[in-house]
């Protein structure tokens, strides 16, 4: 799904598709699957899952409850459940997720922050 | 009783024999009723608002897209104005090729043979989009040039590239992505936008496209230069507000509909 020469991101059922010609401004928040190709910034919320493409860059927090993330952000990660990071993906900004799983090449600035049941697993600094 | 509505252009020599059909069609079926055939200066709502109050059953558009939508218009106005029963059914008898596409994804097959369809009486209930203070039943469309789309009023959407905007209650000629379901009875509208590789809204199209959905409640598109286009056939000027409409419509479809 991440390939590099791949720009084809699919998910079986999505509420919102945000296509690489696309630029959002504003505080965007859905219940839906969203998969984000292009530019968003403000702030991204969604109960459901999130899919950042590897040519989309993003200036905003973002919330879901799962996510796949293959382009730049800049903005802190909050993910209820899995977070996956693909090679191609440029974070900088700290990351929280109950799951996580951190692809060869892939860049991540920031504090990374594992909890489960609302317990933080990681050791404190 | 069933109430006909033709359009002007149905009167025209050339459908003469085509209407003469529908109408022996209508006998054989024992679907007899009211005809009224619009002029230069008669109103349809008033004509509907008059048939409606008598007692008709079922209005039954004969014509094309543009009669189809301003029926739509006219009931979904009366309904909600609760001066009507709110399950009227509308039916449609299209008249030609000729901006037509409509009846083809209702699964409406054209002049005498929509008869047929009206008999069987297939009823669907359909969601209505509501433009400023017009109703549509398929989709809105406007050029990406000058456009500017607010969402909710939390979030606004620059376009980028050249292509076109439609806002889809139930798509004719769009290509969705596959992983976006878009139907008149799912009670959302869809925002969506194709640009560059996609040529105009055709069901076939060369590369891949770039496209984006949306799902919103309200919106609001702003272009100085160009109007919306609604079902295909009426104009509308900007700025326009945009969401799905409380009146919803009850429509004589066809086993081969899209939805």
């Amino acid at each position: 799904m991440f390939n590099k020469d791949n720009n084809e991101m699919s998910y079986k059922e999505a509420e919102t598709i945000i296509g690489p010609s696309i630029k959002v401004k504003g505080n965007f928040h859905g219940q839906g699957n969203i998969i984000i190709e292009g530019v968003v910034e403000g702030s991204i919320k969604t109960s459901n899952f999130l899919l950042i493409g590897n040519k989309a860059k993003v200036t905003a927090n973002v919330e879901a409850k799962e996510a796949k993330i293959g382009g730049e952000i800049h903005g802190n990660i909050k993910v209820d459940g899995y977070l996956e990071v693909a090679a191609t993906a440029k974070i900088f900004g700290d990351i929280e997720a109950n799951k996580l799983s951190i692809e060869k090449n892939a860049i991540l600035n920031g504090n990374c922050r594992m909890s489960k049941g609302g317990e933080i697993t990681t050791e404190k600094k | 009783m069933h109430v006909y509505i033709y359009d002007l252009y149905v009167t025209q020599p050339k459908f003469s024999n085509t209407i003469t059909r529908v109408e022996t069609r209508i006998t054989d079926l024992g679907l007899n009723g009211k005809i009224i055939r619009l002029g230069v200066m008669s109103s349809l709502y008033d004509s509907i608002e008059n048939e409606l109050n008598k007692g008709a059953k079922t209005i039954i558009a004969v014509g094309n897209n543009s009669l189809l939508n301003q029926v739509i218009n006219s009931v979904a106005r009366l309904t909600a104005l609760n001066s009507v029963n709110k399950n009227i059914p509308i039916g449609f008898i299209p008249i030609g090729k000729k901006d037509n596409e409509i009846a083809d994804h209702l699964g409406i097959t054209l002049n005498e043979e929509a008869c047929d369809i009206l008999s069987a009486r297939r009823v669907q209930k359909l969601d209505l989009g509501l433009i400023n203070n017009y109703y549509f039943l398929t989709q809105a469309t406007i050029t990406t040039e000058g456009t500017t789309v607010e969402i909710d009023k939390n979030y606004s959407i620059e376009i980028l590239e050249k292509g076109e905007v439609g806002i889809v209650n139930l798509p004719i000629n769009v290509e969705m992505p596959e992983n976006i379901k878009s139907n008149a009875k799912d009670g959302v509208l869809e925002l969506f936008i194709k640009t560059r590789n996609a040529k105009k809204f055709l069901p076939i199209s060369t590369g891949k496209p770039n496209q984006s959905v949306f799902s919103f409640q309200k919106l609001k598109i702003i272009n100085s230069k160009y109007p919306v286009i609604i079902d295909n056939s009426i104009n509308i000027p900007t700025p326009v507000n945009i969401t799905i409409a409380k009146e919803k419509i009850n429509l004589i479809v066809g086993k081969n509909r899209s939805f």
